[in-house]
């Protein structure tokens, strides 16, 4: 702990502790440009320069370490002579048309040369500058902005680890740009905007930027709606228009975002809103008409309490959201529940994740990821598999990519060469629906060559022999043979995961949406706990979640079979304390999921069914299906922010407000709980998905005492033993993760330390390989797997209203191996007619080798060559979620 | 003097020679210099944006990576050049000794001027820093070959004498 | 005035390549004396006082003792032969006629901190001395005094040589190191000093070509030895590369603190052509320029800077009356606009601004300001730059304007408007 002495005052430090943050601590301000926190120091500007007693050279105080007994000078007139010389020098060959910048008004730049009383540069510019490139579809980089403080290249390296920038030249011609004659459009550039928001200058700036200048905007902190990361944000709006987002240091995201997050924004305030209730006044048949809010709810409560006298409250359905809040979940869950009386409420988890809930509930006790997003970048070994991390989650892929620069190795399990798979020390390209096999030959090399934990085993686990007994079947040859990888890499696979010291598994879709899908999940706890890395910081389990709040809809309680914090409705104390605490009573028996909700329309036992912020019209598997059975839906009710593929079959269409527009909580991936702060008023007439339902609820009969989503949180905590510790007040300060079960409660990064949530012993449950439900034949000879891209998001509400995303990626496609395509006569762009036993699409084919020969991919967000009307609906036996991820297909040239 | 050389294709080749040699550093980003010189060597004296591609893809190195030393190092260039480098020193040593007089000589003779490449694609003339023989001053390099002191009047034989090496070849 | 040949010694007289020659000549003693005793090197090396021969004249026993004294799965030995200096070329010549001593030199910095892996970090602009380093590592090699089990011991040392690609820059030990990882040439900041961690790092010990060939001869003869040539502070001798208008040019080894006046005369055989020597630079591009009265100086660290001058790595560019020294001037700020690596601010920007100026002495429109605003400049540079040549590179013109102030002349009593 060294002393040092700051313009007289002295304090004591951390070892390492630089000049800089020593003055920070004693509110010292030194002017900085290349300095950034989370980025290695570079100490290039210069600009920090502060004298050190005895050195006769100025020292930067963003680089330099504190000494004991070092004497600091952080102004006087050398210094400030010093220092204006830096900013005048660069000011020479900085563009000063200030009064068109975008960034006038927050430049800090700008503002340092005011603090240094220069107007302008006593030398002559001398530099020359490429072209504006303009040609990304969110941003642009005007050189002659730039003063070279290389923030932009290093957060784009170190940071987001995308290397798109480069340094041309060297010497007084050092210019920031990219390779060679690139330009955003045509380089690796993923969008994320991550360089644009470290920028300190105008030289990066948003093309929306243009429109509006920083003293005109209001800011509120708040969190990305997009995936399930969690990334904190600001936005900015401009009266009650959202114009722009900024990234902040939020735990999850430390100032990074992704495309999405950073410029998808335009849904908020655009036209195709929502903003007015609609009913066909006519019955079926007739056109949707707007209506007023009164007429609408009353029809409404009249429809849903008609059909509940006639037809028992288990003839309703709702399908809760995956994207709102969990205020606005719980509320929904609680009608269905308390005013309707019915079990019948699920949400799209059931189609993403209820295999992970079922599975790792099962084997652990809590089914979800067992450690924080920060630990990736301390892990020594990173295990992904059924993931696309770089594309569906990118901040997380973004922290992977910083472990491998950090040391880590990789291991990627992937039907797809994703572009992880890349930077893999070992990647296994296994065929779609074999992971349960993989995972047994891991675990069959762990224990044929003893690498397993055994005192962990033996301490901590049940059903060891089980286990052993069927996995000494699964010899890396057969593994081989079934996944169609090298049993050689999966030895080495094996060895290096259970010889690392931190050793995390991620996975994702992939591995949840098979018949087997539970199985699947619990092969991933299966060989964590067989070497020891569950209830460790930097190891664990760690399912992905998809969706900004799934964890959230799924904790507070959108189950068929939970109340909230996975309270069973089955298990009459957990029933008991509900009915007290909502005074009435509730029905005993488990409800519908959201597949078995569609056959029940099918088959005339669900009548009605209310959606709200759910999209099972493009999301749910064998979409022609779906719409048969929406459409026969006696009374169908959508609550959303757009007339979705959903909604326009609705009988009452909902205006809802979007997250910017409501107060509430989101639940992340890493079951952290932070704030959605409402930012603008709803647009038009649209309402609050909590107030809607509040108010429904009233008129179902069921009076709620909440006069703000505060109220709901505070219900919540008190009803919910791991959000016990949660409310509006302590989340603004600190966003601890569940379980929190008290106020005074620090939150829990790492679940499992010790002891298990299902108790003492976490469970071994073997699993035997069992082939996808549909595999190839003469008819339909290829496997198709579905997936996301980076670009767009879920069924595309949000993402489809970007302009720039939809130029960057706006239509459907199908990916297909070059060999494949050879024999079809099928070349890169050709539209393709891709047909399953359920339907068939035309798109256009990328004929690329990410996929294996006999293999088909497909996203799944498009409305034009929607994958799920190929998609088989079978489901896993325990979760029920379906098979999204294989089935069989033929193609041809259309 | 550089239009009849294309930048953008290199023969496949070429290319495939590249590959094999930046193969060999798979992952080895302190080999990327190395590899350059002798990329550079196989590529008419320049790395280009398909070189560099190959090499990045080969290496598992990021294409931004690559560029960053080709655009750093005085030896690299993206222009394709002659066959034979004339780098004369300009560095004070040879300059005090005169250096300008023999790089205007270098002009006179190739008739192009300095950064240019003859339109045979044979020599391609450059200045440089010191190359470390100023115990020769003025002293010229071309490709691995010194020669210095050198007066105004000989540069036309050490020209010729390349003329009839390529003539011989 | 005879040479002494120390360091020269075997140069011209031995098979470069062949290591038996060398042992012949007396060599690879210095490592089998390591060898017996790797404890006491580093105490031997700081008993010399032997200090760097690159240009900054650090006592090299206690850079060691620095790698020594940090503990590390892996440490390296860097040879800095990027000899870029313009008026430099010494290392070439004893890497060209005795490799092996600069091999001896590194195994027994290898041996004393416990590296086993080196690095010569070769400067593109000697291609040919590829091919002897390459077979002289090999004969080496198979004669055990490097590679695997060094002279029968059960230590290691190998060497790798590494092209560099034309970077003035990559002189510096830093930008050097990130050169070897193979990034541009960039200096790192310090601390952290290479010693502690540098390549990759890892501890790492860097030194001039030079400084290593002056190791297995201390070692195998002693540091008082070798104290007893050369200056009380500056032991040993030191390579002088004689360049620029002047007879003799070339390199030739003195004990330090010979005196200039006779490298000049007796060594160089003066100016060509009866011309007067009118100034000096001493210690490369970067050092001082001093006018041709301040001849009578002792080439030692202590004595050059005392006066003005810097001792450098040892070069004499001398200059005669014939010369416009503006002219020198805006040359060697030319060579530091383009060596410059452009990562801070002062050096990448304050050359070209420096340049400028002097391009206004040149043409005769300079006003006073303008000489203040290149002084100020200069000064500002040669503090708030992140290494060396940004330091440094203001020194000639700085050096010059003191030392030949009638040649800066500037319009009196008119004063620009900025």
């Amino acid at each position: 702990m060294p002393k040092v002495y700051i313009d007289g005052t002295s304090i004591e430090v951390e070892n390492g502790t630089t000049i800089l943050e020593a003055c920070e601590k004693i509110g010292v301000e030194i002017p900085t440009l290349c300095y950034l926190k989370h980025l290695n120091p570079a100490g290039s500007c210069r600009l920090c320069l502060v004298e050190v007693k005895g050195s006769r050279l100025l020292q930067t105080a963003c680089t330099t370490p504190c000494a004991e007994g070092m004497e600091v000078t952080t102004m006087n007139q050398n210094i400030y002579n010093a220092r204006k010389l830096v900013l005048e020098l660069l000011l020479a060959n900085h563009d000063d048309g200030c009064f068109s910048c975008p960034n006038n008004g927050k430049c800090d730049f700008a503002r340092y040369c005011m603090d240094y009383d220069i107007e302008k540069s006593p030398f002559p510019r001398n530099k020359e500058f490429p072209p504006v490139d303009e040609s990304g579809e969110f941003f642009t980089y005007d050189a002659s902005k730039c003063i070279l403080c290389r923030r932009c290249v290093r957060t784009c390296a170190e940071l987001q680890c995308n290397n798109t920038y480069t340094l041309k030249g060297r010497g007084h011609e050092t210019m920031v740009g990219l390779p060679f004659n690139q330009l955003f459009k045509t380089s690796n550039c993923v969008s994320c905007g991550n360089c644009v928001s470290v920028c300190p200058t105008g030289a990066l700036s948003t093309k929306s930027g243009k429109k509006y200048r920083d003293w005109e905007i209001k800011k509120t902190q708040t969190t990305c709606p997009y995936c399930g990361v969690g990334c904190q944000i600001e936005l900015h709006t401009k009266g009650n228009k959202v114009v722009g987002v900024e990234p902040l240091d939020g735990p999850a995201n430390n100032n990074l975002l992704c495309v999405k997050g950073k410029f998808a924004y335009e849904f908020i305030n655009h036209k195709d809103r929502l903003t007015k209730p609609m009913m066909r006044k006519g019955g079926k048949g007739s056109p949707l008409e707007e209506v007023s809010w009164d007429e609408a709810m009353s029809h409404i409560a009249e429809k849903m309490l008609a059909i509940k006298a006639e037809s028992g409250p288990d003839s309703l359905a709702g399908f809760a959201s995956a994207r709102v809040t969990n205020e606005a979940n719980y509320i929904f869950m609680k009608m269905m529940r308390a005013a309707v009386g019915t079990n019948n409420v699920d949400h799209c988890a059931r189609l993403c994740h209820a295999s992970t809930v079922a599975g790792l509930a099962t084997t652990l006790g809590s089914g979800a990821m067992t450690n924080s997003i920060s630990e990736v970048v301390d892990s020594d070994v990173i295990l992904v598999s059924g993931s696309n991390t770089t594309e569906t989650h990118p901040v997380i892929g973004a922290k992977m990519r910083q472990a491998l620069l950090r040391g880590a190795k990789l291991i990627v399990a992937e039907p797809r060469e994703i572009d992880l798979a890349k930077q893999a020390e070992i990647f296994l390209q296994i065929r779609p629906g074999t992971n349960v096999a993989f995972f047994n030959g891991m675990m069959n090399v762990v224990i044929e060559e003893d690498l397993l934990d055994k005192e962990y085993v033996e301490n901590r686990t049940e059903g060891f022999e089980e286990l052993k007994t069927l996995i000494s079947e699964y010899t890396p040859e057969k593994v081989a043979e079934i996944c169609n990888i090298n049993a050689e890499d999966l030895r080495k696979a094996a060895r290096l995961y259970a010889k690392a010291e931190k050793a995390s598994i991620f996975y994702s879709m992939g591995v949840t949406q098979h018949s087997t899908g539970t199985a699947g999940v619990m092969c991933t706890s299966n060989l964590a706990l067989l070497c020891g890395k569950i209830g460790k910081y930097g190891c664990g389990v760690n399912p992905l979640r998809g969706q900004n709040n799934v964890q959230g809809a799924c904790d507070v309680g959108c189950l068929p079979g939970d109340y909230t914090a996975y309270q069973k409705v089955v298990n009459p104390d957990a029933r008991a304390k509900f009915e007290k605490a909502w005074g009435v009573s509730l029905p005993d028996k488990p409800g519908l999921t959201i597949t078995e909700t569609i056959g029940a329309i099918e088959s005339g036992d669900i009548r009605c069914l209310y959606v709200m912020g759910e999209n099972p019209m493009l999301s749910d598997p064998d979409i022609n299906h779906v719409e048969h059975a929406l459409k026969k839906c006696e009374f169908l009710v959508v609550q959303d922010i757009f007339l979705t593929e959903t909604a326009e079959l609705a009988d009452v269409v909902l205006p809802a407000g979007s997250y910017a527009e409501t107060d509430g909580t989101f639940t992340n991936t890493e079951r952290r709980v932070q704030l959605v702060c409402k930012a603008i008023e709803p647009v038009g007439d649209s309402r609050e998905d909590w107030d809607i339902i509040n108010e429904l609820m009233d008129r179902l009969g069921y009076k709620n005492n909440f006069s703000s989503s505060s109220d709901i949180l505070d219900e919540l905590a008190g009803t919910s033993p791991s959000y016990g510790g949660y409310s509006f007040e302590r989340l603004k300060k600190e966003q601890p993760q569940w379980p929190c079960p008290n106020k005074d409660h620090p939150g829990t990064p790492v679940l499992h330390i010790g002891k298990f949530s299902r108790g003492e012993r976490a469970i071994f449950k073997p699993s035997p390989y069992i082939p996808a439900a549909e595999l190839p034949d003469e008819e339909y000879p290829f496997v198709l797997t579905t997936g996301r891209v980076l670009y767009q998001y879920h069924t595309r509400t949000m993402t489809g209203k970007s302009e720039g995303l939809t130029n960057i990626m706006g239509t459907s496609f199908i990916e297909i191996n070059p060999t494949d395509a050879g024999k079809l006569g099928i070349a890169n762009s050709d539209k393709v007619k891709v047909a399953s036993r359920r339907g068939e699409v035309t798109v256009e084919a990328h004929v690329t080798d990410k996929v294996a020969e006999g293999i088909l991919f497909m996203p799944f967000h498009y409305k034009d060559g929607p994958a799920n009307k190929l998609t088989n609906n079978v489901i896993d036996p325990i979760a029920k979620i379906p098979e999204y991820k294989v089935c069989a297909a033929r193609l041809e040239k259309f | 003097m550089t239009e009849n050389i294309s930048n953008c294709c290199t023969d496949r080749t070429v290319l495939d020679k590249i590959a094999a040699v930046a193969r060999n550093w798979k992952g080895r980003k302190d080999m990327l210099i190395e590899v350059l010189l002798q990329a550079q060597k196989l590529a008419d004296n320049a790395i280009t944006e398909d070189v560099a591609e190959v090499i990045a893809k080969e290496m598992s190195i990021p294409l931004s990576t690559v560029c960053n030393a080709v655009s750093f190092y005085a030896m690299f260039s993206t222009e394709k050049r002659g066959k034979y480098i004339i780098r004369m020193c300009k560095s004070a040593p040879c300059h005090v000794k005169g250096a300008e007089d023999v790089i205007k000589a270098f002009e006179k003779v190739l008739g192009i001027s300095c950064g240019e490449t003859t339109s045979d694609g044979l020599f391609t003339l450059e200045t440089c820093e010191c190359i470390g023989v100023c115990d020769r001053a003025p002293a010229v390099m071309i490709n691995d070959e010194v020669y210095g002191p050198i007066t105004p009047e000989e540069v036309i034989n050490i020209i010729t004498n390349y003329r009839q090496r390529r003539e011989e070849a | 005035m005879e040479e002494t040949r120390i360091l020269l010694k075997n140069i011209g007289k031995i098979n470069p390549v062949s290591s038996a020659d060398y042992v012949a000549a007396g060599g690879y003693k210095g490592l089998k004396k390591a060898i017996s005793n790797p404890e006491a090197i580093v105490d031997i090396m700081k008993d010399s006082g032997l200090r760097g021969r690159g240009g900054a004249g650090f006592p090299v026993g206690l850079k060691w003792s620095f790698t020594k004294g940090t503990p590390s799965d892996q440490k390296y030995i860097i040879c800095n032969a990027d000899e870029g200096e313009p008026g430099t070329n010494k290392d070439r010549i004893l890497m060209s006629g005795d490799p092996h001593s600069l091999f001896e030199g590194m195994a027994i910095a290898g041996v004393a901190v416990g590296a086993t892996k080196g690095f010569i970090y070769l400067r593109a602009e000697y291609p040919y001395l590829l091919p002897i380093l390459n077979d002289a590592i090999k004969d080496a090699e198979a004669a055990g005094f490097i590679g695997k089990n060094i002279l029968g011991s059960n230590l290691d040392f190998e060497i790798e040589i590494r092209s560099g690609a034309g970077a003035y820059i990559c002189g510096d030990e830093t930008a050097l190191m990130e050169s070897i990882e193979g990034k541009r040439g960039e200096p790192r900041y310090k601390p952290p000093f290479p010693g502690v961690s540098g390549l990759w790092g890892k501890p790492t010990i860097i030194n001039n070509v030079e400084t290593l060939c002056n190791v297995p001869q201390i070692i195998d003869k002693g540091a008082e030895w070798f104290r007893s040539i050369g200056t009380e502070s500056c032991p040993g001798t030191k390579l002088f590369t004689l360049s620029g208008n002047i007879n003799n040019p070339g390199v030739y080894e003195f004990p330090m603190g010979v005196n200039m006046r006779t490298l000049f005369k007796e060594v160089g055989g003066g100016c060509p052509g009866g011309k007067k020597l009118f100034a000096v630079q001493t210690g490369g591009a970067s050092g001082a320029i001093i006018n041709a009265e301040m001849l009578d100086m002792p080439m030692d660290i202590e004595c050059c800077a005392k006066a003005g001058a810097v001792l450098g790595a040892g070069d004499l560019m001398f200059i005669d009356e014939s010369i416009n020294i503006i002219d020198v001037v805006e040359n060697l700020i030319e060579f530091f606009v383009e060596e410059s690596c452009g990562k801070c601010t002062p050096c990448r920007e304050g050359n070209t601004r420096l340049l400028e100026f002097v391009h206004k002495f040149k043409d005769g429109t300079a006003r006073e300001d303008d000489l203040e605003r290149l002084i100020e400049i200069g000064s500002f540079m040669q503090v708030s730059s992140l290494c060396g040549l940004g330091q440094a590179s203001p020194v000639p013109v700085l050096s010059a304007i003191k030392n030949f102030p009638d040649k800066f002349i500037v319009k009196s009593d008119e004063r620009g408007q900025n």
